[in-house]
């Protein structure tokens, strides 16, 4: 099976595309001016033809940024899986190389698994010490609207970042599956969205620390010490209860001396999530030419 | 006329070594290692305080995800080393693991409770003299993280136990832990804490054999939510657990 593949180099001092193949049912775009031409940044859209990702499809891709350049990947809209036939997992998988001073940037918008739909995906990403890469993976419980609430059968996402080809220095797999004790959704409680976005590498060390200083301050005004009243039955009624913070976040560094930063959200709504990583992500509009999640 | 004399030697010996390694087990099982499980309540503080557990239901439900979580991360881990209880395999998978324990405090706190653990078994178990070898090199050379489940795979695994029962046994140390740090949070008393282990028992039962035997590239986390959660641990502003 043939696979897509995107090489992000260097000519003449500008980051250029210089190898865009895409094959169905998948497909790249790359607008000519996604951002300000001051901006040194490509930007590549991926979009499935049928606008979703369907039964047992499966989709590859290799992705360059050659030394100095930098490349965004982003999505039109959130990526659908649709329900699975038989036993069918559509997969997708993505392995990409960062050079030297390059940034590799992937700010799709979330998956969304419908009702029974069975989906894996894996991300490697080869860095140097001087690599930066953000990288934004998330999910949602499906067509909240519909009443489709981590619906789906089997959900896997493994993302791995791997030193100079032989040192781990981030290995994370989450898996979604409706198991004998508990289905997703009673371990999700009731939030619809989970996120991840990781932040490593140079290019990132100033906005590294600006969201783990926003976030524990987010978080600090959300969590109390439980009242007296907290360990009350439902049923005499009548205590007060905060409710559940509707957006949880925590921050997390990684990798020696700290060069990674992890954050994880859990969140009520999709819109407060795109409101984060909209806040969150604004100063690199100087870097990108546009900025992330607008 | 007394060949069956030898045989029945060799059994008594055999029988002798399994029961004393019984006590040895119980010892490991026992909260009273000073191994400073204690200190951590596996994000249990920072669910509470986020009102994520609120009553002896939410806790329920959340120990049974802390042990999912524990059987499809860290199971694997305890069963590499428990299987292959040698320097290599314990240094690659300690170092596997500190990159797959991506949320920093339950990181340290892994890290906190490995060393603990193989200090005290590098003292207590002086019969299995390479505990102590192993230790001593790994302090030198620096590189060793001491992850809690590879250490107890590689601590059980040493001592001669069998590998279902080690997984089985980290599986009821970390219920153990949390259901303590419960009583302590005042969510459940003494004796509720004691009949919710109970009853949670064939449910961890259950996770330990859905999750055991397992090659650590099959090790995933299954509640992003707890991972979320216990992040926040060191957000909160009064806190008694570690983690």
């Amino acid at each position: 099976m043939e696979r897509g593949k995107l090489v992000v180099e260097k000519v003449g001092g500008r980051s250029t595309l210089t190898r865009c193949f895409s094959k169905y049912p998948f497909k790249f775009i790359v607008p000519n001016k996604a951002g300000s031409s001051q901006a040194d940044a490509v930007w590549i859209y991926t979009i499935t033809y049928g606008g979703g990702i369907v039964s047992g499809d499966s989709m590859a891709c290799d992705v360059t940024v050659g030394d100095g350049a930098t490349a965004v990947l982003t999505t039109q809209s959130s990526t659908k899986v649709y329900k699975s036939v038989g036993s069918n997992c559509s997969q997708q998988k993505m392995e990409a190389s960062i050079g030297k001073d390059a940034l590799l940037v992937v700010i799709p918008d979330p998956v969304t698994c419908f009702s029974t739909a069975k989906y894996s995906q894996i991300q490697n990403f080869k860095v140097v010490p001087e690599s930066s890469l953000l990288l934004v993976d998330w999910i949602t419980s499906g067509r909240h609207q519909r009443g489709e609430k981590w619906a789906f059968s089997h959900y896997k996402s493994t993302n791995h970042i791997l030193l100079q080809g032989s040192e781990t220095l981030f290995l994370d797999t989450t898996l979604l599956e409706h198991g004998r004790d508990g289905s997703i959704s009673e371990r999700l409680q009731d939030y619809q969205v989970i996120a991840m976005i990781v932040l490593l590498g140079p290019k990132l060390k100033l906005i590294q620390s600006q969201i783990q200083e926003n976030v524990k301050e987010l978080m600090s005004q959300q969590l109390r010490l439980p009242s007296i009243s907290a360990g009350c039955s439902s049923e005499s009624g009548g205590c007060f209860r905060l409710p559940k913070p509707s957006f949880l976040a925590s921050c997390s560094t990684f990798g020696p001396k700290g060069t990674g930063v992890v954050i994880r959200v859990a969140s009520m709504t999709t819109e407060s999530v795109y409101n984060f990583l909209q806040d969150q992500l604004a100063s690199l509009e100087t870097l990108l030419g546009a900025a992330p999640y607008r | 006329m007394e060949c069956g004399g030898e045989a029945n030697d060799d059994k008594d010996k055999s029988s002798s070594s399994g029961s004393l390694r019984l006590w040895s087990q119980w010892q490991l099982l026992d909260s009273i290692l000073p191994t400073g499980g204690f200190a951590h309540s596996f994000g249990l503080e920072a669910a509470m305080q986020a009102r994520l557990v609120i009553s002896p239901e939410d806790l329920r439900t959340y120990v049974i995800h802390v042990l999912e979580n524990t059987g499809s991360l860290l199971l694997p881990f305890v069963y590499a080393t428990a299987m292959s209880p040698d320097k290599q395999t314990w240094h690659k998978l300690d170092r596997l693991l500190n990159a797959m324990l991506t949320n920093e405090v339950g990181r340290k706190a892994s890290t906190a409770q490995g060393s603990a653990l193989m200090r005290v078994a590098a003292s207590v178990f002086s019969e299995t003299p390479s505990l102590k070898m192993m230790r001593s090199e790994a302090l030198s050379s620096g590189a060793v993280s001491f992850h809690h489940a590879p250490v107890f795979g590689l601590v059980c695994g040493l001592l001669g136990f069998e590998a279902k029962t080690i997984q089985r046994a980290y599986m009821f140390v970390t219920m153990r832990d949390v259901i303590s740090a419960a009583t302590r949070l005042n969510l459940v008393g003494p004796l509720g804490a004691a009949v919710l282990q109970h009853q949670v028992a064939p449910i961890a039962e259950d996770l330990s054999t859905k999750w055991m035997n397992r090659a650590v590239e099959e090790a995933c986390q299954t509640c992003p939510l707890l991972d979320t959660v216990q992040g926040c641990h060191s957000y909160l502003f009064s806190r008694l657990f570690c983690s």
